[in-house]
């Protein structure tokens, strides 16, 4: 089944076309990788389909249901959720605020049960703490759980983003350059994390930078060029593919 | 770390039960026969303490907005002064200037909450959601206006001289003055108090942990599934509704107002104040507060020894404010109480 579906996506910034005409379709259950050179909107994209910025045209289907122009809040209510290429950390919060931050439904976010200090705030929290101290621990920041996230490497702030985006339980997760800037080791750790979220039924979409292993994570690879769709299809058959060779290694050189 | 140990926080409850004592007590000495004597040489600790407490709400209330959920919001004053022309206006029994309708008091306070967060409603509404640095600009100029106003039309606010004839709940009940001064001390000491209580309960709950999360980053905390704009006009409105009723009930102690009491002055303090004590921490802010109005009291008694004018008195103490103020950004740039990491801000 389909679950998120993009139709003629356009935006443009002044004379710039950063992505033109562009459809896309995800399938439930689907571990897909964007790729393109510099420049080929794949983070437009992305902040088109999450709601942080409105496109000029096309529609944004997600789960069956019109979402083109939702705002950020409600998709990641609905299941929408997204990280960032540049890890936005709420560096002024401890890890473990950041991940509980996140977590849906807590009656103590709104202002009378916060004043009354309810029942149902309570349970809910601690819930929520349970449930946050596990994500921490499941992606061995634990030691760090005190800390300001200010103070944390760039690959720990990976892990938290990632933490912090589980947190909400998300149908579709979109992870934006989750390997970027990260070491070897870390990059391979966090690879089998979504391919264990994957395998678990969360769709993903990835988008990378670092070929080599998004080409071994993802079931297809869609590649983006000057805000078009250049090619989609199965990994091996997209990287052997010319036009992509050409688009990546600049075809002709004048 | 147990489960319990950072939800509801205790600093709230115990703020919750002083107050109540306080209000208590002071309920005694204004319906009771119960009379104080005070020594002449406390009156003016009774009156800074008294402002204190009013000022204190403000400043709570300011730190709600800014060092909890990162609003700007230079014009303060200006929901202090909306309270007070509210409750002046429809209390004050026939007052020599301006208009008033004789309304019982507590009815006249409500209105001042209701007034003040419908005009703070308002001014969110119109500059939130624009960058930062508009709403700091729209809530100066809001608190200009006003101040304007107030002084323009002299037949609505009544003018310079302002309105006077505001029942003194407290000072209609006892007619012997230093007894009307513990009362009122206590009162407003206590009624602050319950602010901090309830104020305290919300930022110490999750409610508090989003407006924490807005401050640091607007976008990853929309993206997590919060409704950005409807907290920052919460916190906004509630701010605003807090110094309405601080102003409220300065009207209802001073018993008279005018334009003089509602100057930009009034957001200076409560600003040099937070920034001193260390924004988004309760007792922090209430302690700069402290400070500053200290200050104050003491630069009066410095006064009467020091061998200069009292106008070039008055520039030497905004000259010390100035350097107190450039020595804590300097060295405790997160305030004498605050958490550098916490506001995100280098030592």
């Amino acid at each position: 089944m389909t679950l998120l579906d993009v139709q003629g996506l356009s935006k443009s910034f002044g004379g710039l076309q950063a992505i033109e005409d562009l459809s896309v379709s995800v399938d439930e259950g689907e571990l897909v990788g964007v790729m393109g050179p510099n420049g080929a909107g794949k983070s437009t994209f992305f902040n088109l389909i999450s709601g942080v910025i409105q496109p000029d045209g096309g529609r944004v289907s997600f789960d069956g249901e019109d979402v083109t122009g939702d705002t950020p809040e409600s998709l990641a209510r609905d299941g929408l959720v997204r990280t960032f290429q540049h890890t936005r950390e709420l560096e002024t919060m401890t890890v473990r605020d950041n991940v509980r931050l996140a977590a849906p439904d807590q009656p103590g976010e709104r202002t009378l049960p916060a004043l009354l200090r309810t029942g149902s705030m309570q349970d809910r929290e601690e819930t929520v703490r349970e449930r946050a101290d596990e994500l921490i621990e499941a992606f061995e920041i634990d030691h760090l759980a005190d800390e300001y996230s200010s103070n944390l490497s760039g690959g720990q702030r990976k892990l938290l983003e990632l933490a912090r985006a589980l947190m909400l339980d998300p149908d579709l997760l979109l992870l934006d350059e989750p390997f970027a800037g990260v070491n070897p080791t870390l990059t391979k750790e966090i690879a089998e994390r979504i391919q264990d979220l994957n395998d678990e039924g969360m769709t993903v979409v990835v988008i990378e930078h670092e070929l080599e292993t998004l080409t071994a994570l993802v079931d297809r690879l869609v590649v983006l060029e000057q805000g078009r769709l250049l090619v989609e299809g199965d990994p091996d058959d997209v990287l052997a593919d010319e036009r992509v060779i050409e688009a990546y290694l600049g075809g002709d050189v004048e | 770390m147990s489960l319990a140990s950072r939800l509801p926080s205790g600093d709230g409850d115990r703020a919750l039960v002083a107050g109540v004592v306080l209000v208590a007590v002071g309920a005694l000495f204004a319906l009771t026969p119960l009379q104080t004597t005070l020594p002449g040489a406390f009156y003016v600790f009774i009156e800074v303490g008294t402002l204190f407490a009013i000022y204190g709400m403000l400043v709570i209330g300011l730190d709600l907005q800014y060092g909890h959920t990162g609003l700007v919001n230079f014009g303060h004053v200006v929901f202090f002064a909306a309270g007070a022309y509210t409750v002046a206006m429809l209390a004050a029994e026939s007052p020599f200037a301006g208009i008033g309708l004789g309304l019982p008091w507590p009815a006249a306070l409500l209105a001042a909450v209701i007034v003040a967060g419908v005009l703070g409603a308002a001014v969110g509404t119109t500059s939130i959601r624009l960058r930062d640095d508009f709403l700091a600009i729209a809530t100066l100029a809001t608190a200009e206006i006003f101040h304007s106003l107030f002084v323009a039309f002299q037949t609505i606010f009544g003018g310079n001289v302002g309105i006077g004839s505001i029942p003194q709940p407290v000072g209609d009940l006892v007619t012997d003055t230093d007894t009307a001064m513990t009362a009122n001390i206590l009162l407003l000491g206590g009624v602050m108090l319950v602010t901090l209580a309830a104020v305290t309960r919300l930022t110490s709950a999750p409610y508090g942990r989003v407006l924490r999360a807005i401050r640091a980053d607007d976008l990853v905390t929309r993206s997590v599934g919060k409704s950005v704009f409807t907290y920052k006009m919460q916190a906004f409105v509630y701010g605003a509704a807090l110094a309405g009723f601080a102003g409220g009930l300065f009207a209802l102690y001073n018993g008279a107002i005018a334009p003089g009491y509602f100057t930009i002055q009034v957001t200076v303090t409560v600003w040099i104040g937070m920034l001193l004590g260390g924004a988004a921490n309760h007792r922090a802010v209430l302690g700069g507060l402290a400070v500053i109005m200290g200050l104050r009291l003491l630069s009066r008694f410095a006064l009467d020894v020091a061998p200069v004018s009292s106008s070039a008195f008055a520039s030497i103490r905004l000259i010390v404010v100035g350097l107190i103020l450039v020595a804590v950004i300097r060295y405790r740039p997160a305030g004498i109480w605050g958490d550098a990491k916490e506001l995100g801000v280098d030592t």
